[in-house]
């Protein structure tokens, strides 16, 4: 697959689009401001984002109650179930230990 | 044509991070602003699809990493995401501190404006390192980059 022109192709254009990104992203850091244009433009972007976006939708469905007792509930939930999880992932090491030396012994 | 999950889950993540990271940086402040030409409402809707996509694709990744260790199953896959070592286990750390931080500024925008501040500062640092993180994964494979030699596929013909 990673031989054929086309797929060489792709892999060019995701190399080069990191190498713009990062370009674009220092520049970014080292250029002097943000001119208060550019601030103006950004918080017009922001505003008109609120508007036409998701990020309008989300903030009003975040005023409401159920979304609200949901993330409670999930963040009530979420200590116990990273300790079960923990717990899971230790028992399936040790079942994988016991398994390699069950078959240490057979041989 | 044998096409490897692995692989596959590969470059699903490489469109996806690119997207993420391209809408994400645009949203940064006003200094990156040019970079989507200060059209916050697109950087915001492509940022929170891929996000959506990106965290089923870290989901299928994991369940798929589980599943090989249930089946001790220890072969190394090159072309994994995630992994047990290097690489990969960096990049499962940067995905989860990514996916929990950016879970925190979606959902609690409203709750608790210092622990959005902190998960934005650390969201925000991380794409740092995980986006040169990536210039140097690309330096280290840049083999990939190599077009197969013409010679070659003449001699193949003949």
């Amino acid at each position: 697959m990673l031989q054929k022109p086309w797929f060489k192709v792709f892999v060019w254009f995701m190399a080069i689009f990191f190498f713009f990104l990062a370009a674009g992203v220092v520049i970014s850091i080292l250029k002097p401001g943000p001119s208060e244009a550019e601030v103006m433009r950004f918080m017009m972007g922001m505003m008109n984002a609120m508007d036409n976006s998701m990020m309008g939708v989300i903030m009003n469905m975040e005023g409401r109650g159920m979304v609200a007792s949901v993330i409670a509930l999930s963040s009530r939930i979420a200590v116990p179930v990273m300790i079960v999880s923990l717990l899971m992932g230790f028992g399936v090491r040790l079942m994988q230990r016991r398994d390699a030396y069950a078959k240490q012994k057979e041989n | 044509m044998n096409i490897r999950f692995d692989f596959v889950v590969h470059w699903l993540y490489a469109i996806l991070w690119a997207l993420l990271a391209i809408s994400g940086f645009a949203m940064v402040g006003a200094k990156y602003g040019w970079i989507l030409n200060f059209s916050y409402a697109t950087a915001d809707y492509v940022h929170r699809l891929s996000a959506g996509l990106f965290v089923i694709v870290t989901l299928a990744s994991i369940v798929y990493e589980v599943w090989r260790s249930i089946r001790n199953d220890n072969k190394y896959l090159a072309w994994h995401v995630i992994g047990r070592s290097g690489y990969q286990l960096f990049t499962f750390i940067v995905t989860l501190i990514l996916i929990i931080t950016g879970a925190l500024i979606w959902i609690c925008i409203e709750f608790n404006m210092a622990g959005i501040g902190f998960a934005l500062f650390v969201h925000e640092y991380i794409s740092y390192i995980a986006l040169a993180s990536v210039i140097w994964h690309i330096y280290m494979k840049c083999h990939a980059l190599t077009w197969p030699k013409k010679a070659d596929s003449r001699k193949q013909k003949a």
